[in-house]
Order: C-alpha cells, then sequence, then structure tokens
C-alpha cells in the first residue's frame, strides 16, 4: 500500500517536474538547444552539396565543412573541378580565403561579410558563422505554431545592441520535440523582411534527427534560391584547433 | 563698268591704306579659320581616340549588358551571324570582345582593372592595339648609357633624365622628347633606338598570356615576364581567378584607359570567366563612318540580330564623350563669337579711319559735280573689292597653314604634355581640313565688311559740302 501511494507521488513528482522543466526551458536555451543540434555541441564535420537556383540558371557545389565551437571553420570546395580546392577559413573573428589556381590567401575584410558566398544567396558570414544565434540576440517566445505537421515554439530574436550583426530581427520556428530550426524569417535593421529558410526532409545523421535540405529564399528576388542539402554529418568528433590554420587550408583534401 | 574701274583706280592711288585695309580682313578671316579648324579637329580626334580604339562604330551586344555590364549578360559567339553581318557591304570586319572587370594584384599591389578578351589578329583592324606596344623606353640603364655616350649632343644627356620610365610607342615621339631636330634625327636617333629599345611581346589565341597599359604596369610594378593575378567573379557566379605572364606593354593614347586595362586573348580570357563561347560584345568595323551610313548599316543588319541581342552605335555607346563635346562646342562659339566681335570693331575702325582721310576728297568730288549715289556706289565697290581681297588672300593663308597642320598635328612635349595626359587627354592638337565651316567663316566675315560699309556711305549723303571742302 504504502510502496504504491510512493509510487503515484514518485510518479506525480516526476511529471510535474518534467512539465515544469519542459515550461521553465527559457527561449534562449531552446536557440541554443537547437543550434548545438544542428552544429554540434563541440566539433562537426559534414559534406554538402549547394544549389544555386537562379532565373535563367542553376549550378550546384559541392564541399567539406569542418566546424569547431564557435571559434573555428573551414571548408573547403570540392566540385565543380574548375573550383575545385578552393578554401575559406574562419579563426576566431577573422577569416580567409585560398586560391590554388593562383595560390594566393586572400583575407576577408569585415565589409565582405554580407556579400553572397560563392554567388549564391548565402552571405560569407552565413557560411563562416561570425555572428552567433545564441549570444547576438534577445530572446522571446511569441507563440506555438504548426509547421508542416510539427508543433513548433515560435521565436523573436532581437539583435542586441553592440553585436555585429547584418540582421535586425529573426522569427525563427523551432521544433518542440526535436529542436530544429524549421524556419526562420530574417529581417534588416528597418524591419523588412530579408529572407526565409526552411528545413525539411528531417533525417537522422550521425544519431540525430537533423533537417537535412534547407532553402533560403530571399525576399526581394523573384525565382531565386540557394538549396544546401547535407549528404553527411558527424558531431563531436576529436578535433585539433591547430587543424584550422593556414597551411592546413593549403593542404586539406 | 565706269564705276568699278574708278573703284579699282582708287584703290590703288594709295596703296598703303588699302593694304592695311585688306589686312585687317586678312587677319579675320585666317584667325577665325584657324580657331575653328583647330576646334572641329581637336573634337574628331578625340572621338577618333574613344571610337577606334575602344567601341567601334556600332556594336552587337546582348540585350541588357549596357544597362548591367556583367558576365552573365553575354551571347554566345555565332560563327553563322558574323557571316551573316559580314555579309553588309558597309560591314569590313567583326571584332569578336569579352569585356569585364577584375581585381589585379601582384604582391601587395592591388588595383581594379578592365579585362578585355580580344583576338589580336581581329582587333588590329579596329583598336590596333599591337600598333601601340611599347617600342622604347628610357629606363635608368638606357639613361646612363645616353649620358656615356660621347658623340650625343649636351641637350639630349640633359632631358633624357627629365623623361625617365617614359615609354614610347614610337622613335619619333621619343625625339621630340629628347629635343633632337628631324635633320639631325639620321645623326642621333640610330644609337639612342637600340639604347632604349624594349623587347615587346605578343599574344595569340590559346596561348595564355596578357597585355596590359602602361600605366597599370607602372603601377603594380610589373615588367615583362613578371606575373599578374586576375580575380574576379566569372560567368554564373563562378570564381575567376587566374594567373598569367606578361608578354607586352601597351601604351594607350587615352590616359583613362591605360591606367586600366589588361588585354588578354579570347580564349584564354572566356575559359577565366568559364564563359564558354560567349561574347560581351562583336565590334564592327565600318567603311563609310557618315552617320547617315551608320544608321543605314543599323537597319540593314537589325535582320541578323536575334532578339535576345541589341544593336549599339558610337554616339549611345560614348554619350559622355558627346555630351561633353557639345558642352565644348558651345564655349568654343562663344570664343569665337568674341574673336568676331574684336575682328569687326578692327575693319570697322579701319573704315572709319579711311572715311575721315578722304572727307576733303569727297567734298571736292560732289563740288565739281559728281553726283553723291554714283560716289556711294564707287565706294562700296571699293570696299566690296578690299573685303573680297581680304577674305581671299585670309583664306589662302589659312588654308596653307591648315594643309600643313594637316600634315603635321601640334604634339606637345615635356611638362605641358603630361598636364594634358593627367586631364585625361592625349597631348595632341589637331587641325580639320577644308570643309563646310570655311564657307561660314568667309560669310561672316564679308557680313562684317558689309556692316562697315554703312559707315562711309551714310557719311557721304549726309555731307555738307562746304564744310566737307574745308576739311
Amino acid at each position: 500500500m504504502k510502496s504504491r501511494k510512493s509510487t503515484i507521488i514518485l510518479y506525480l513528482l516526476l511529471g510535474s517536474s518534467l512539465m515544469i522543466a519542459a515550461q521553465d526551458l527559457s527561449p534562449t536555451e531552446i536557440i541554443r538547444k537547437a543550434d548545438e543540434k544542428f552544429n554540434g555541441e563541440k566539433t562537426s564535420t559534414s559534406i554538402m552539396a549547394m544549389t544555386i537556383v537562379r532565373p535563367t540558371w542553376e549550378r550546384t557545389i559541392e564541399f567539406k565543412n569542418w566546424t569547431s565551437g564557435k571559434e573555428y571553420a573551414l571548408t573547403l570546395i570540392t566540385a565543380p573541378a574548375k573550383e575545385k580546392g578552393q578554401s575559406f577559413l574562419k579563426r576566431q573573428n577573422e577569416m580567409w580565403s585560398w586560391n590554388p589556381t593562383i595560390s594566393r590567401l586572400i583575407k576577408l575584410p569585415p565589409s565582405m561579410m554580407s556579400q553572397g558566398w560563392m554567388g549564391s544567396d548565402y552571405t560569407n558570414d552565413d557560411i563562416l558563422k561570425e555572428s552567433s544565434v545564441v549570444n547576438d540576440y534577445n530572446h522571446m517566445i511569441v507563440g506555438e505554431e504548426e509547421y508542416e505537421g510539427r508543433l513548433c515554439y515560435k521565436i523573436k530574436m532581437v539583435a542586441k545592441e553592440d553585436a555585429a550583426v547584418i540582421w535586425g530581427h529573426q522569427v525563427r520556428w523551432i521544433d518542440k520535440k526535436d529542436f530544429l530550426f524549421l524556419k526562420s524569417e530574417l529581417y534588416d535593421q528597418d524591419g523588412y523582411l530579408v529572407r526565409t529558410e526552411l528545413g525539411s526532409e528531417i533525417k537522422p545523421m550521425d544519431g540525430r534527427l537533423i533537417p537535412t535540405r534547407i532553402e533560403l529564399i530571399p525576399a526581394e528576388e523573384e525565382n531565386q534560391k540557394t538549396i544546401i542539402e547535407i549528404k553527411e554529418i558527424q558531431f563531436n568528433e576529436a578535433m585539433e584547433d591547430a587543424f584550422f590554420s593556414q597551411q592546413n587550408m593549403k593542404r586539406i583534401r | 563698268m565706269n564705276n568699278l574701274k574708278l573703284a579699282w583706280r582708287n584703290l590703288w592711288r594709295n596703296r598703303r591704306r588699302t593694304l592695311i585695309t585688306s589686312a585687317s580682313v586678312l587677319f579675320a578671316v585666317f584667325f577665325a579659320l584657324l580657331f575653328r579648324s583647330l576646334q572641329l579637329g581637336s573634337y574628331d580626334h578625340m572621338f577618333r581616340n574613344a571610337i577606334e580604339s575602344y567601341t567601334g562604330y556600332i556594336q552587337v551586344q546582348q540585350k541588357d549588358f549596357w544597362d548591367e555590364k556583367i558576365v552573365d549578360n553575354t551571347f554566345p559567339y555565332d560563327r553563322v551571324q558574323e557571316q551573316q553581318l559580314l555579309a553588309d557591304e558597309n560591314v569590313v570586319a567583326a571584332v569578336p570582345r569579352f569585356e569585364s572587370f577584375a581585381l589585379a594584384s601582384n604582391g601587395p599591389q592591388t588595383k581594379g582593372v578592365l579585362v578585355m578578351g580580344i583576338d589580336p589578329e581581329k582587333e588590329a583592324s579596329l583598336s590596333g592595339v599591337a600598333d601601340k606596344k611599347v617600342n622604347y623606353r628610357l629606363t635608368a640603364a638606357s639613361i646612363a648609357r645616353i649620358s656615356q655616350d660621347p658623340s650625343l649632343p649636351e641637350k639630349v644627356k640633359e632631358l633624357a633624365p627629365k623623361f625617365e620610365n617614359n615609354a614610347y610607342t614610337s622613335a619619333s615621339r621619343l625625339q621630340l622628347d629628347l629635343g633632337i631636330k628631324d635633320k639631325d634625327a639620321v645623326q642621333y636617333m640610330p644609337s639612342i633606338e637600340r639604347y632604349t629599345k624594349f623587347e615587346n611581346g605578343s599574344i595569340h589565341l590559346g596561348e595564355p598570356g596578357v597585355w596590359v597599359g602602361d600605366k597599370l604596369s607602372e603601377y603594380l610594378k610589373l615588367g615583362l615576364g613578371d606575373t599578374i593575378v586576375l580575380i574576379s567573379q566569372g560567368y554564373h557566379a563562378t570564381t575567376a581567378a587566374g594567373k598569367y605572364e606578361i608578354k607586352g606593354i601597351v601604351k594607350l593614347p587615352l590616359p583613362d584607359l591605360d591606367n586600366k586595362i589588361v588585354y588578354l586573348p579570347l580564349d584564354i580570357c572566356q575559359e577565366l570567366y568559364n564563359a564558354e563561347n560567349n561574347l560581351t560584345s562583336l565590334a564592327l568595323v565600318v567603311d563609310d563612318n557618315q552617320e547617315k551610313a551608320i544608321a543605314e548599316t543599323v537597319e540593314r543588319i537589325s535582320t541578323a540580330v536575334s532578339g535576345d541581342q541589341r544593336i549599339m552605335e558610337w554616339r549611345e555607346m560614348n554619350e559622355l564623350i558627346v555630351s561633353q563635346m557639345d558642352a565644348d562646342n558651345k564655349s568654343g562659339m562663344i570664343m569665337i563669337g568674341i574673336l568676331y566681335l574684336v575682328i569687326a570693331f578692327g575693319v570697322f575702325g579701319t573704315v572709319l579711319m579711311l572715311t575721315a582721310e578722304r572727307k576733303r576728297e569727297f567734298g571736292v568730288l560732289v563740288a565739281i559735280g559728281m553726283q553723291k549715289r554714283k560716289l556711294a556706289s564707287i565706294m562700296t565697290l571699293e570696299m566690296f573689292l578690299i573685303g573680297m581681297l581680304g577674305i581671299l588672300a585670309g583664306a589662302l593663308v589659312g588654308t596653307i597653314l591648315i594643309l600643313y597642320g594637316v600634315e603635321h598635328p601640334l604634339i606637345f612635349k615635356g611638362e605641358m604634355a603630361k598636364m594634358w595626359e593627367e586631364y585625361g587627354m592625349e597631348p595632341k592638337m589637331v587641325f580639320w581640313g577644308i570643309d563646310t565651316y570655311y564657307i561660314w567663316q568667309m560669310v561672316i566675315v564679308a557680313l562684317m565688311v558689309l556692316l562697315a560699309i554703312g559707315y562711309p556711305i551714310r557719311k557721304i549723303f549726309g555731307m555738307k559740302v562746304v564744310n566737307a571742302l574745308r576739311a
């Protein structure tokens, strides 16, 4: 009898604590979880394909990507043949690009951060993750909405005053169960929608569920978008910081 | 007939007076002609430089290229279409081009440049870049050799260091800068040419290599055999990057172009920009470049271009120069107006004196029974003859000078030349040959003489014989 009662109490306690845990999750926490889920808590190694879609043409670029925390990132183009071997490195706040055809290492000035990467709708900032969705914004939950049959948190992120980010604010739809970025709307400082990002084809990758296809649609341009497909991704493999070096940029295959 | 005889005799009765009066008319015609000739010649020269070294008279382009000069706005080089265009009676040659911008660098030196992919052989019929290769250069070493040569005059040795690092496409320009007279050229130039010789190479289709503008090479500190690195965005947002050996250095007459031009063989350029077989423009060389002929040609070839292409004329492509020239033409007209005013007063002053001088003579003639009307008509004939004499003599002297000037344009040298070049102009003043403007200048001067005649006529009719006799 006693044991049954205590079991019920235990269940009740457990249940309520779980509920509290879910309710207590702050919006910043939700964003952090989703961000870590997608980018890895420590490191990530991935193979991706990017398709640039324009009104009259489209083309695909394949690349490998290594990241370690927010500090380090290395990207290597693997296709098409003409552009193969180009690499991009980020160390803390500095960024370089290496072009093997001309054997030149070029430092990217901060002014180029908002420019398209490889002619796509992704900016250099997006690829190299200079800014952080966790640290550079104030977050607040503005509601719950269903997106593609999944219940989502709708979170508004407003850029902090001193943060070096190119967006004024963002609205993100994050899957409540699996913490996935399913939809994001990015607005400029004047509050105009600049682009929409849609995550789809949710698949397990390296033991976790993530959207493997991300579609980026600029608001102002018609018939224009960029699609990223994640072909392979490994999370939290051991990686030395020394891996992210200028020497390695030129060497890596 | 009698009147004419009298007028003629009157003219040569006082030879000096006649000559002075017609001389004032002569100068009027002479200066007006010279001024206009230089003005028209310079416009034409500037036009030719811009058109012939760059745009050509007619171009076929992708329809959006002119408004947005990006490599995506290009069209495939179609040989069949090229043949159709060449079939036109006025089209002499079609010159394929691929133009774009790039960042050029050599070590820490970087500059935005204009990249032009050309077919070096076909280009000869339009911009003739091959003729603009640098052939002589006053390097420190060549100046040292000049100063050590005992056979060269001191003046040359003094002048040479002032033009250090100057590049020359022709020996005659070098000769001018070094202050060597034509008659001494045979004696001195061969050794100077040997010292300053600049061995320039060529670019050919299928062979990687570039020509760069002289000023650009100076800025990037690049010489023959060095490597220039080009980075840009290519066709469909690809990365365009390449390094090329500098095969030659060219000196273009437009300094604005000279400090940013890089020539690549067409196919190498298309490869750099991943542009397959595309062109940004097909420039057409025409036989008759009169505006009417060009308009007719455009009309005829419009059937040979597709809906994705458009035809552009030189006027549209050189809008800036056209409006600049229009503005300059207006200010030139004001200048010439002032010149006419000065000349008109000169002629009028001479006529005034002539009338005052002959007041007594007129008085006597009327007193002994000559009709005032007859006197006035003789006077008019006299003035007419003086005017004709002045105008014809002025036109003759002007023509001699202008014809000489057409063959030998004024070329500035030294500091003056540098100043002109800094303004983006070629340091050269060109004369315009005999043309319709001649008639206008002569008509205007003739009108001034006609106006001046009014004064003595009035004087004659208003003359009080008694007063005139006492004068």
